[in-house]
């Protein structure tokens, strides 16, 4: 089965993924594979960002989301015209001369990863550029992956794709989607820890976040900077230890991630 | 049937591929393969250099290093950036001059009554017939030469559409023209990208890269080789002090990326200083940010030297060996001069960076491997920004520039290796680049780009040195140039005005003033040639329709900062569209009429020039003309001392001072450069050593007042952050309809106008009620520009960050819908005597615009709100050509 690996730890949100599949299908009709998409506000694929911390411990996170490949697919399930199959190669497909627009495939998918062409009257969503696997030029994988240059973004065969730690999106959703992900992001606690009475930061802080998600230890580097990374949502306690000094703070990742900015040892 | 399944089964038609660079404003650019069918584009993606050669013919041709046990290969996919990949909404724009265009209220002849100056950029177009536009020219061209004299005609161009053109290129065709008849005024590129090194850092380390950018790179070739190599081997700690690779570098490919994430992988650490959260920083976690309010670095700088200073943390022997005036900085930076020492305490009240946080990284630089990246981001684009060029070589110098993984990496040295061609462009675009040249030839009577609104509208400019960009050296800033030119030299006032390259109002400074010196009634005549209705265009009495890079055929092959050189020679990808003509050849059919055409197109056509280009290139032992054109593209061979260690950078310069002196004065790195004194006693703005200069009132002899502690801050109180786009290149781009459906290139205001985003930080928008999404205005006393609040945490309190180059929207005079924020930039130059722009950390005020105040514009300027518009992709065609 073909499927797609989406590593955000290598991605740096240059867009070209996004662009590719405008430029593969906006405006070009691929049938009997796929009729155009819209120029704009439509996505097959769209690459989500989201800024996270405070400043100056801010991060912006970018992750490609398309259709997810379901193999409980809903939209399968929920199109009475028999217009959405599954492929030989695993990879979901409507099939624009089958489909009616009726939307039921768009109000079915929870990845909110089909969108209904009114002009065309039609449903419409990622397709793996089946058409460029098919015929095997120019080029014979996905326009995303192929426009990718920091290889954020794989394609094969499952089997032979590396997917140590890679995740899938919302399973709790049950439709068993396919598509998987890498270093997705968890929630961090970061600050600067200084000593106001020197203006100097201070190295080698003990710092720990205790509460009943878990508990974690980091030490503060050469910028008296802490990062606590892949944290999960919960209250915590921030302790932060140096030379007999003492901080305690409440932090919580329940909502977001947190940048806390300067904080002196007293 | 065959015909029917051609229909049924579009995926099955066949598609024809070219390959080109496609750099929107550059030479080269990572090559894209261009795919059409039916003479229509279909798609725009990486070239795969091994859909042509094997890896057995490519292995002398791709680099690879090896570091820390980590080996990076240079990839076999080229890796062309998103403005290249989306090209072919440029081809296709709704923006596109398809056909020759009249201002409806212009004629010819001069008669004031006629020309309606004051309604450039507010009234419309019609289209009409080549001939008709040619005859208005060549009828205009000689009216001048008649009425005014042989300089009367100013030609701006340069840098503008060049979209990596060779033959084809604009910015220099109507001086080749207007050259063989009888003559022109030459509009000088100030240096952009480099102007605090052009402006500063030539008077401590010579001339630099291309014999005058000012960034380091050692006589006699003044080129810095093997930099990427030297930083990857030994450098222990990278700063970027205005750099966005992520961003800036992406104008032609890239390949940053994917070094750096190599870089990372093998342990370098990053600081990237900046007052705005990059691009760079924003993707790369491992990465630390440290926010500074705009243009204060020179301060920040100060204070870093000063904890070297007091801790012993710099190289007292590279000082005393191969420096000259270290003891005038030391005595400024410890406060003997003035009474001020320079500690971490006093720049963080002037630079807002905590005193801590300045100390260690003082420290982490001083005790590691360290060097600056730094590329056309924006703390050398303020008031006084030679002091900042100034205080990063100190800085350098004080760590021993030229030692293994001490260098200065910039948009000179980002190629990770040296291959045999080593020209610009394509196999031999020297030849072919023979008209652009011309803009780098003085003339009788030049003006600064600089200046040109002040010499149009004040008749009368002074200025020292800037004859070009390039090969100047440091000593000609001290040559006094007039405007009006001396009789002698045929000195005159301008009275018409042709563009090559018109976006002055959105890439210069302060275009508001451009715009009204193109309504001054002096200006008779204004024709530009361009793809696209934009900008400069709008003040136009003419405009030519121009094709774009894919709609030519042309040699160019990638190069300036890619991976690897790669020689191309290419069909067009589409017809022209509409009646649109090249530069080169409007300048030929123009010349062809005054009879001057072989001074342009020196008798060859177009398979001529590309057969003589290559026959004198550095490839043609390596591959034949014929199987290039056949395979349209090649891959030079790597040089034989590609990965040489021997002089990488500056390093000559460290081994040995004396056998290898720099090009300034001394022939040493000049902390105190005493020629500045002399030529110019008492510039308190630009002495004999860098200072933080603050400036002040006018009345007190500054040139600038724009910092939070001066006067004009109660009025204005945020310091504006003009870092390069991430979607444009310049003015570039911003018609692509896919790139302004991302919020960080447009947002859409609640009257569905899709608004420039201002970044503001949430305690500032607090403040003023402002909510993301909210239309806001931006001013100063120049003007005030609309545009929409992108509230984030990504900015530095008391700053704000409007990218530049977004097409301007005139609304009326110092009005602007379109969020171009180049438009409210000071008018004055950098400093009293250097004349280059300043375009970034000057003050503003944002606020949001209520609802009565957009009514009350729409009732004082209906016609401009009436305007047809496309939010998808702004200004049309349509919006400006009467039917």
């Amino acid at each position: 089965m073909k499927t797609f690996v989406v590593d955000l730890k290598k991605c740096v949100g240059c867009h070209n993924c996004q662009v590719a599949c405008k430029d593969e299908h906006c405006g070009n009709d691929w049938m009997p594979y796929a009729k155009p998409q819209p120029d704009t506000g439509q996505f097959w694929l769209k690459l989500e960002q989201e800024e996270r911390g405070q400043i100056p411990q801010v991060r912006v996170s970018y992750m490609a989301k398309m259709c997810q490949q379901c193999s409980n697919a809903s939209c399968m399930a929920a199109c009475p015209n028999g217009a959405i199959i599954r492929r030989e190669d695993g990879l979901i497909w409507i099939d624009p001369a089958k489909c009616q627009g009726c939307r039921k495939c768009v109000a079915a998918c929870p990845y909110d990863c089909i969108f209904f062409n009114d002009e065309l009257n039609l449903a419409q969503k990622c397709t793996g550029c089946a058409h460029l696997l098919d015929r095997g030029w120019p080029i014979s994988e996905p326009r995303c992956v192929n426009n990718c240059h920091v290889g954020a973004l794989q394609f094969g065969e499952e089997e032979d794709l590396d997917l140590e730690g890679a995740v899938k999106l919302h399973t709790e959703y049950g439709t068993q989607p396919n598509v998987w992900y890498k270093n997705l992001p968890k929630k961090f606690v970061a600050g600067t820890v200084y000593d106001p009475t020197k203006n100097e930061v201070v190295i080698g802080a003990i710092c720990t976040l205790d509460g009943p998600a878990g508990n974690f230890v980091e030490e503060t580097d050469h910028f008296g900077d802490f990062w606590f990374n892949d944290l999960p949502d919960g209250e915590f306690t921030l302790t932060i230890r140096s030379a007999g000094k003492i901080k305690e703070m409440p932090v919580s990742t329940m909502d977001k991630d947190i940048g806390l900015g300067d904080i002196p040892l007293t | 049937m065959s015909d029917e399944k051609q229909v049924t089964e579009p995926c099955k038609a066949p598609e024809e591929t070219n390959f080109r660079g496609i750099a929107c404003g550059g030479f080269g650019g990572e090559i894209s393969a261009i795919d059409s069918k039916d003479g229509k584009i279909i798609r725009i993606r990486p070239l795969e250099y091994t859909t042509k050669y094997t890896m057995d013919e490519l292995k002398d041709s791709l680099w690879e290093i090896t570091a820390h046990g980590k080996t990076l290969k240079c990839p076999t996919k080229a890796a062309p950036p998103y403005h290249a990949m989306a090209y072919k909404k440029r081809v296709y724009s709704k923006n596109r001059v398809l056909y020759p265009l009249k201002r409806v209220d212009w004629e010819p002849g001069g008669d004031p009554a006629k020309i309606n100056a004051q309604n450039r950029g507010k009234s419309k177009f019609k289209r009409i017939s080549w001939d008709e536009a040619i005859k208005i020219i060549e009828s205009e061209i000689n009216r001048m030469y008649d009425t005014y004299g042989p300089n009367s005609i100013l030609c701006l161009g340069e840098n503008g559409h060049k979209e990596s053109k060779m033959l084809h290129a604009g910015g220099g065709i109507h001086m080749q023209l207007l050259g063989h008849l009888k003559g022109y005024t030459r509009e000088v590129r100030t240096p952009d990208s480099v102007e605090g090194f052009y402006w500063g850092a030539k008077h401590v380390w010579g001339t630099g890269a291309t014999f005058g950018l000012g960034f380091a790179a050692p006589p006699p070739m003044n080129q810095a080789w093997g930099v990427v190599q030297d930083i990857t081997k030994y450098t222990d700690l990278l700063i970027f002090q205005a750099c966005d690779l992520e961003t800036t570098q992406n104008y032609s490919g890239q390949h940053m990326s994917q070094i750096m994430r190599y870089w990372l992988d093998i342990g370098k650490k990053f600081v990237v200083i900046d007052p705005f959260c990059n691009y760079t920083v924003a993707c790369h976690d491992e990465m630390k940010w440290i926010p500074i309010l705009p243009n204060t670095d020179a301060a920040f700088d100060y204070a870093i030297m000063y904890v070297w200073m007091t801790e012993g943390l710099y190289d007292r022997d590279y000082v005393k060996t191969h420096t000259v005036g270290f003891e005038k900085v030391r005595a400024y930076a410890l406060g003997e001069e003035d009474g001020i020492p320079k500690t971490p305490e006093w720049a963080s009240e002037i630079c807002g960076v905590k005193p801590w946080t300045i100390r260690a990284l003082a420290r982490e630089w001083g005790r590691q491997r360290t060097s600056i990246a730094h590329f056309s981001a924006g703390h050398n684009r303020g008031p006084y920004s030679h002091e900042i060029g100034r205080t990063e070589a100190y800085k350098l110098a004080m760590q021993g520039l030229g030692k293994p993984g001490v260098q200065q990496l910039h948009l000179g040295c980002l190629g990770p290796a040296k291959q045999a061609m080593q020209v610009p462009g394509g196999p031999s675009s020297a030849p072919l680049m023979i008209n652009q040249f011309r803009q780098y030839v003085p003339m009788e009577q030049d003006i600064p780009r600089t200046r040109i609104a002040r010499a149009i509208l004040d008749k009368d400019i002074t200025w020292w040195g800037s004859p070009q960009i390039v090969y100047v050296n440091a000593a000609d800033q001290f040559v006094e140039h007039h405007y009006p030119a001396p009789p002698e030299k045929n000195g005159t006032e301008v009275h018409m005005l042709w563009s090559e390259k018109p976006c002055n109002q959105c890439c210069w400074n302060n275009g508001f003033k451009f715009q009204d010196a193109m309504r001054d009634p002096s200006v008779e005549f204004f024709v530009s040639n361009h793809q696209w209705l934009e900008n400069d265009s709008l003040f136009c009495d003419l405009v030519l329709p121009v094709t774009t890079c894919l709609e030519e055929n042309d040699v160019v092959g990638s190069s300036q900062n890619v991976n690897v050189d790669v020689a191309c020679i290419q069909k067009k990808s589409c017809e022209p569209r509409g009646e649109s003509m090249s530069d080169f050849q409007i300048g030929c059919r123009i010349g062809k009429d005054f009879g001057v055409e072989e001074g342009i197109n020196l008798g060859m056509n177009e398979e001529e020039w590309f057969r003589y280009a290559f026959d004198i290139s550095q490839i043609n032992d390596e591959v034949s003309y014929e199987e290039l054109k056949e395979k349209g593209f090649y891959v030079p061979k790597l040089a034989p001392d590609w990965d040489s260690e021997r002089y990488p950078g500056m390093r000559a310069f460290y081994e040995d001072p004396i056998a290898n002196p720099l090009d300034t004065p001394t022939g040493k790195i000049q902390f105190y450069a005493v020629e500045l004194e002399e030529h110019f006693p008492g510039d308190k703005e630009r002495a004999g050593i860098a200072r933080w200069v603050a400036g002040g009132p006018e009345s007190e002899g500054w040139t600038h007042d724009e910092t939070l502690q001066g006067e004009r801050a109660k009025k204005y109180p945020l310091l504006m952050c003009a870092n390069t786009s991430h979607w444009r290149l310049h003015a570039q781009c911003d018609d692509i309809t896919w790139f302004r459906e991302v919020d960080t290139c447009k947002i859409r205001g609640k009257d569905g106008y899709q608004y420039e985003p201002c970044w503001i930080h949430p305690d500032d928008a607090a403040a003023r009620g402002i909510e993301y999404g909210d239309i806001v205005k931006v001013e100063n006393e120049r003007g005030t520009i609309l545009c929409a609040a992108y509230v984030t945490e990504r900015v530095m309190p008391q700053s704000i960050m409007v990218s530049k180059g977004a097409h301007s929207d005139p609304i009326a005079p110092h009005l602007d819908r379109g969020g171009s924020v180049n438009l409210i930039s000071p008018d004055a130059p950098i400093s009293s005597k250097c004349h280059g722009f300043v375009v970034s950390g000057y003050l503003v005020e944002c606020s949001k615009v209520e609802d009565a105040e957009m009514e009350q514009w729409k009732k004082d300027y209906p016609d401009a709100f009436a305007r047809k518009y496309d939010p998808d992709t702004g200004q049309t065609y349509e919006t400006w050509v009467e039917e």
